[in-house]
């Protein structure tokens, strides 16, 4: 393993951390599995296409894709899922698929099946000493997603609105005694784990750079098995557990025995894992009440 | 016994749907067409490629018809999606024999056209595989032929390609979940064995891996990287190429062919790309050249080789129908395959298509001349 | 194992008729218009597909409806099931055996390695829990298929390739369906499947009752996971080749849909569903070609979302009483002057009588039936109507 591969395996890790927030917020708040979630980064991918097309403007394309995402999110949530409150998981695990297979079908009538190439700016590259090449869009990944992952843990910890978040999710009934406005809190989610996913999107898009309306499957199960392998609803959890699949899918793609064998090896972790702490690195433990 | 009338009016409804279902699809075929069927994915990870296809063979149909058709009759093309599975590949086999299928072009990939091969060989009907390369395709009868080049003589052929190129340092990246590739995979590294050059191999499964990133920078050190592989994943190893700065060339086989749409205007390509390919969508030969600006003017985009060989399967399949001589609609799909076989199995039959001069032999496969074509902006 | 056999043996009846029917009506039909030429092939064909699709809803919902514990993995253990039945067949076919025989022992081979995968997965489902599970199960469907992926013997990328056992297939699948209900049927009737169902509704009190919870928990992972297997041997005589991206964790899904919309511990609507949404899928497919193809999707995902939401949520109960099907039964019933069963207190049968089956420690019946007994004035009298509910 060179310090190469463990550099491009971080940035990887925050890209799958990113969407992996996403999943664990929306459980630890609205106990639901969104698997509609890694849909929204395709949708991301396509909005940074479709901006770039027509205005050629990078920045506009993040900010578009960003809002985009969070006013999806925001509908997909009240239309989809808020009818189901209180229904059985199971159905809105359902709906959830529904959704997913809906927006993979409206991205291939409007752009097409063909994979699409997106024309984001390119960086540099970094010759570090002898042996590191770096890309600074990895450095740049790293970067940001650090920050927006501390940024994120600290709105959760400190301001008003974070803590009104983490009542809901211990306890919707009482929050919602206390005043809490549970909708609004669970709209607020979804609109912070899509805004996620629309920058993890944008660091997708910088490492691979086309899109097609399968986009999201792949790194949205990746990013579900990182969020569990952190421990679902925890947000250190989701940060650990990316990073961790992250690296190690690098390390196996860049040693050939492995690589053939690398989605079993990442699902093989996840096991390994869930078998010594049953609720993931950093999940809280589940009481059993009689 | 107890039996709730729920239940009994929910099997009824059942049963009612099937056999509507059932007496629906059961309609008498009363055709005055020619029928060509095909399946390919038309939906799901692989369907650009069937989408091509698709848009090349509809406009080989178009064009045939505009000429009157055969015998005062049109062709008509249907494709089913598969979804590149070989269980809906059957399915629509199925569907398209019923519904008179007299002709085919098979299915686009290769699991697909095992499935639909393992059915037409049963009815005897003939089809002809526009893309679906493996070996195994054309061993599923004798009424299977394929357009484009075999697996196995892509990879011999770039193994001496690199030798007569004096080539030492060698790498190779495939996609191990795709037939295609791994079936040039295996010849190439046959070859490269019998030559005595050494290589670096690595490799990718593209429905998990989109970042050839680590394939990349394993093989900083080759000066050709053999890449067999579709034009997708061959974007992106080129992008890679470029944000790990490594030079070496590419070099791919005919699934490269449509790589000149998976570059954006702003992207910068420090790579030599040389691809081998029957296709070249620059030709200024007539019937390429007219094949291809009737193809943007319908569809507004540059064919690859896929839509090429869509074109010239369907057009292969109307040149024997119509030196056959075949006028009658009634015929069987097993007689009209013993009728296209015995014109297209003679020794002087050759067919000049827009991806070059092709004959075949009683195996299915097809001889044609590759080119090696260099992607230039 | 052998409790299980004699008390299956003991207690061996043909329960709920309607399924038998259901599958013994639609096989004869399809026989007599399969014999009589009428039978198109792509028609039994698909009724091959509607076949194992039925074994793998129905054993999906054994654990999903009656162990309560959501799998994703399913499609992993056909997978397993249908690459080394196909593999086996693939070997016997060299041999002089006649076709069924081949077939058969495939089932019985692929179905008993498959069994072996669901004990394997099986252990993590008696320390997980929940979402914990499925994740885990998704993951092993995905590493069965990224093994089965690499295996030089399993062709690799090619796939399989498998004999084809021609249009006779879905009277092979048929009769699995009925020896599955079989069995499926008086295992959930038995005490066995009440163990199965109280450990759903209440763990830690099924526990305390003295319910081996490991032993029902492994049992029902191998024993679904045999017959998913066996679904996988008919899928691989279905279709050729055997190839391990048709198993991806999207099938798997597909499979708890059927379970879902059919109602979860209701094996009639688990045949119904996977019955209706196998033929919804051939009618869209067969149908929509060419340019068309993407609707499909579109189609399958609104369908999807629309009954889910039209049979859960609370906001359409008022529509739903007015035009559900349940509604538009109970008028016809009216009309007819027929009863349903929870509206005829009477004809519901008492049968706590034979409760002495279950070997409790305590005599439990004993002690509940004497605390039970109606008080004179009727007040303690438990309403037969609200019981039923909970049927």
């Amino acid at each position: 393993m060179t310090a190469t591969t463990f550099i491009d395996g971080l940035s990887l890790g925050a890209i799958y951390a990113l969407i992996a927030l996403g999943y664990t917020m929306v459980y630890g708040i609205a106990k639901m599995l969104n698997f509609a979630h890694g849909d929204i980064i395709m949708v991301g991918a396509y909005t940074v296409y479709s901006t770039l097309l027509w205005m050629g403007k990078p920045i506009l394309a993040v900010i578009f894709a960003i809002a985009v995402c969070v006013i999806l999110g925001v509908v997909i949530e009240k239309v989809a899922y808020k009818p189901l409150r209180g229904a059985s998981p199971l159905a809105v695990l359902i709906t959830a698929i529904g959704v997913s297979y809906l927006l993979q079908a409206i991205a291939q009538l409007a752009f097409g099946a063909k994979a699409v190439p997106v024309g984001l700016p390119r960086f540099p590259v970094l010759h570090i000493g002898d042996k590191l090449v770096v890309n600074v869009s990895t450095l740049i990944t790293l970067g940001v997603g650090s920050v927006l992952m501390i940024a994120l843990t600290l709105f959760i910890k400190k301001s008003k609105i974070g803590r009104a978040m983490i009542a809901v999710s211990e306890d919707r009934k009482a929050a919602q005694l206390m005043g809490v406005n549970v909708n609004r809190i669970i709209s607020l989610t979804f609109a912070i784990g899509s805004a996620l996913a629309a920058v993890a999107s944008i660091f997708y898009l910088m490492q691979i750079p086309n899109t097609s309306p399968t986009l999201g499957s792949m790194p949205g199960i990746k990013a579900f098995t990182a969020a569990v392998i952190g421990g679902i609803g925890s947000i250190p959890g989701a940060m650990i557990g990316g990073v961790l699949l992250g690296v190690v899918e690098k390390i196996c793609l860049s040693i050939p025995a492995l690589n053939p064998y690398t989605t079993a090896i990442e699902f093989a972790i996840l096991i390994v894992i869930l078998m010594v702490r049953p609720t993931g690195i950093l999940g809280k433990k589940i009481r059993e009440k009689v | 016994m107890k039996l709730s009338t729920k239940r009994w009016i929910c099997s009824l409804m059942l049963v009612s749907m099937l056999l509507l279902c059932f007496a629906g699809c059961g309609k008498a075929n009363s055709k005055d067409t020619w029928n060509i069927g095909a399946t390919g994915p038309l939906t799901g990870s692989a369907s650009s490629y069937g989408i091509s296809v698709k848009n090349g063979a509809e406009l080989a149909i178009e064009e045939i018809n505009k000429a009157g058709g055969l015998a005062g009759h049109d062709f008509k093309f249907d494709m089913k999606d598969d979804q590149a599975q070989p269980g809906p590949a059957g399915q629509g086999y199925d569907v398209l024999y019923e519904a008179g299928m007299i002709a085919s072009i098979g299915s686009v990939t290769s699991d697909s056209c095992l499935a639909f091969g393992a059915k037409a060989a049963k009815d005897n009907l003939f089809f002809i595989t526009p893309s679906a390369s493996a070996q195994a395709v054309i061993e599923t009868g004798t009424n299977a032929f394929r357009v484009c080049f075999g697996d196995p003589d892509q990879g011999t052929l770039a193994a001496q390609q690199i030798k007569a190129d004096g080539y030492t340092k060698v790498g190779c990246i495939y996609d191990t979940s795709d037939p295609y590739s791994a079936g040039i995979y295996e010849a190439f590294k046959a070859e490269m064995d019998k030559q005595g050059i050494a290589f670096n191999t690595q490799s990718f499964d593209k429905d998990n891996n989109k970042d050839f990133s680590s394939q990349v920078e394993q093989l900083k050190e080759c000066d050709i990287i053999f890449c067999p592989f579709y034009y997708t994943e061959a974007a992106l190893v080129a992008q890679s190429c470029v944000s790990k700065s490594v030079n070496a060339v590419l070099f791919g086989c005919d699934g490269f062919d449509g790589i000149a749409g998976m570059f954006s205007d702003t992207d910068v390509i420090s790579n030599k790309i040389l691809y081998i390919t029957p296709f070249d969508v620059n030709s200024t030969e007539a019937k390429s050249a007219a094949f291809v600006s009737a193809y943007k003017a319908k569809y507004g985009s540059e064919p690859d080789q896929f839509a090429a060989d869509g074109y010239d399967a369907i057009y292969l399949i109307y040149t024997a129908m119509k030196q056959a001589d075949i006028k009658d609609l009634s015929l069987t799909a097993s007689q009209v395959c013993e009728l296209i076989k015995g014109v297209i199995l003679q020794s002087s039959f050759s067919y000049a298509g827009v991806t070059g001069t092709m004959t075949w032999d009683a195996s299915g496969a097809c001889t044609k001349t590759p080119i090696i074509v260099e992607y230039k902006k | 194992m052998a409790g299980y056999f004699k008390s299956i043996r003991d207690g061996f009846k043909l329960r709920n008729f309607t399924n038998y029917i259901l599958i013994a009506a639609a096989l004869i039909l399809f026989l007599i218009l399969e014999l009589t030429g009428v039978l198109r092939r792509s028609h039994a064909n698909l009724l091959a597909q509607v076949g194992f699709s039925i074994i793998l809803a129905v054993s999906l919902n054994l654990v999903v409806g009656f162990l309560g514990e959501l799998s994703l993995g399913h499609a992993g253990f056909m997978c397993a099931g249908a690459y080394i039945g196909c593999f086996v067949a693939n070997q016997l076919h060299k041999t002089s055996l006649p076709p069924l025989v081949t077939l058969i022992v495939a089932m019985a081979v692929g179905g008993i390695v498959a069994a072996l995968f669901g004990f394997v997965v099986g252990l993590p489902a008696l320390r997980l829990k929940g979402d914990y599970l499925a994740i885990v199960t998704l993951a092993f469907g995905e590493i069965v298929r990224n093994i089965c992926k690499n295996l030089p013997w399993f062709g690799g990328a090619m796939g399989l390739p498998t004999e084809q056992y021609g249009t006779h297939l879905f009277i092979v699948a048929f009769a699995v369906v009925l020896l599955m209900l079989i069995l499926t049927q008086n295992l959930i009737h038995s005490k066995h499947g009440r163990a199965i169902t109280a450990i759903r509704d209440n763990e830690i009190a099924a526990r305390a009752m003295g319910i081996n919870v490991v032993f029902y928990k492994l049992f029902v992972f191998v024993f679904t996971a045999f017959f998913a297997g066996v679904a996988g041997v008919i899928y691989g005589y279905y279709t050729t080749p055997v190839i391990y991206s048709s198993f991806t964790f999207n099938y798997s899904i597909e499979i708890l849909v059927m379970v879902v919309l059919g109602g979860m511990g209701n094996i009639t609507g688990s045949i119904l569903s996977a019955s209706l949404i196998t033929v919804v899928n051939f009618v869209l497919q067969s149908n929509l070609s060419g340019d068309q193809a993407a609707i499909k999707y579109l189609v399958y995902a609104l369908i999807l979302m629309v009954t889910i939401l039209f049979n859960n949520a609370p906001a359409f109960r008022p529509i739903k009483e007015k035009i559900g099907l349940q509604a538009i039964l109970s008028r016809v019933r009216k009309k007819f002057g027929l009863k349903h069963p929870s509206e005829n207190p009477e004809e519901i049968v008492d049968d706590s009588a034979k409760w002495h089956r279950i070997p409790t420690k305590i005599k439990m019946d004993s002690i509940l039936s004497t605390d039970l007994k109606p008080a004179d004035d009727g007040t303690l009298e438990p309403d037969p109507r609200q019981e039923d509910k909970h049927e």
